[in-house]
């Protein structure tokens, strides 16, 4: 959840995806979901001569699994409180997993597996 | 939270262009959708791009798309689009996504 | 239109598979769940390269191996009347999109068709996905490929 939070405060300023196929474009980030998927508004691709493909395109979704970079604005990325969440994210993730183990096992259930993984917890609620 | 595909609302009746995982461009009448993303398309074509000769359009009816099939759904400026000129678009096909 | 609504709707009908594998299998829709998981029957089942046919009568396959799935136009269209029919009333059900107005097979040759000559255009160099599963039905005869697909050539 942390990135996700993390895109959605670059709401609004240009990026540049690169795509698990080679393609890269540029545009606004217009919303992002806890999947990484994104909305571009007024989109052009990098190297339009090789990817005529969206000439006539300007908004665009993207699913997050094709992701491969997102090119961020340096300046619009404040790398400190970047750090701070990440290590808050970290220790809460150490602590849920705990507590996430310990309910499992007092639980003595065939199905802890799902509790102790965090990460995997949001694709099951979505599917 | 916002509802995590909400903004694929923002396409209903309109003509999107599909990039896929296996490198295909489909065109077509985006009708619906769902949470993982699999998506329904009337009147759709396949455009096939060729390095040696312009873009081909193969119809293709109604179809469905399986959402981990899916790179990127785009909103096709139907304007813009007619005034292409298909016959000189020429491009190397897209590379398969890999994961 | 939800893409299972579309599914169910397409029940007793003929569809067109393609699964991730690049096989595709032309069959009569007799079921789908909530996962796409589909059962269909009077299949035939392509080679990825369009080479090789398989006649079964019953196949079972499983949804995350699927890659698209082809429809008949009038599904679509009879899907869509009865959602917007069942908005306007309030006990709608689900999984009630499958009728059969229009009679069953509908125009049955939907899939079937002249290919023209073997494979499209090749795309990069032989890596293609698509070589026969297009196109590649008409001098094999009778198999019930899908149509428009050969005009590629």
């Amino acid at each position: 959840m942390l990135f996700y939070s993390f895109f959605k405060s670059l709401v609004g300023k240009e990026i540049v995806v690169e795509l698990k196929n080679d393609m890269s474009l540029h545009g606004t980030l217009d919303s992002v979901d806890q999947y990484l998927n994104m909305k571009l508004l007024d989109i052009a691709v990098t190297d339009a001569e090789k990817f005529p493909h969206m000439l006539a395109v300007k908004n665009i979704f993207i699913r997050g699994s094709v992701i491969r970079y997102v090119h961020l604005p340096a300046e619009e990325v404040d790398v400190q409180q970047l750090q701070d969440a990440s290590r808050r994210d970290a220790e809460q993730a150490k602590h849920s997993t705990k507590t996430g183990a310990a309910a499992a096992a007092a639980a003595g259930k065939g199905q802890p597996t799902k509790d102790t993984r965090p990460d995997q917890s949001d694709k099951v609620a979505a599917s | 939270m916002s509802a995590p595909t909400s903004t694929l609302d923002a396409f209903y009746g309109k003509k999107v262009l599909i990039i896929t995982n296996d490198g295909r461009t489909l065109v077509g009448s985006f009708q619906g959708y769902d949470q993982t993303i699999n998506v329904v398309l009337t009147d759709s074509s396949e455009r096939v791009y060729s390095s040696h000769q312009g873009i081909q359009t193969v119809p293709l009816g109604a179809y469905m798309v399986r959402g981990d099939n899916i790179a990127i759904v785009g909103e096709v400026n139907e304007e813009e689009d007619a005034q292409l000129d298909f016959d000189a678009i020429k491009a190397e096909p897209l590379r398969h996504i890999v994961h | 239109m939800l893409p299972l609504s579309l599914l169910r709707g397409a029940i007793n009908h003929p569809v067109l598979v393609e699964l991730k594998n690049g096989e595709t299998y032309n069959g009569q829709l007799m079921n789908v769940d909530n996962w796409m998981n589909l059962n269909l029957k009077d299949v035939i089942c392509t080679s990825k390269d369009g080479e090789k046919f398989w006649k079964m009568g019953e196949c079972y396959i499983r949804g995350s191996s699927i890659k698209y799935m082809r429809v008949p136009d009038e599904v679509a269209e009879i899907v869509k009347a009865d959602m917007a029919r069942n908005k306007s009333r309030p006990d709608k059900r689900p999984g009630s999109y499958n009728n059969n107005r229009g009679g069953g097979g509908g125009r049955g040759g939907l899939f079937r068709g002249r290919g023209g000559g073997p494979g499209g255009p090749g795309r990069g160099g032989g890596k293609s996905f698509r070589g026969g599963g297009y196109g590649s039905g008409g001098d094999r005869g009778g198999h019930g490929d899908f149509n428009g697909q050969a005009s590629r050539e």
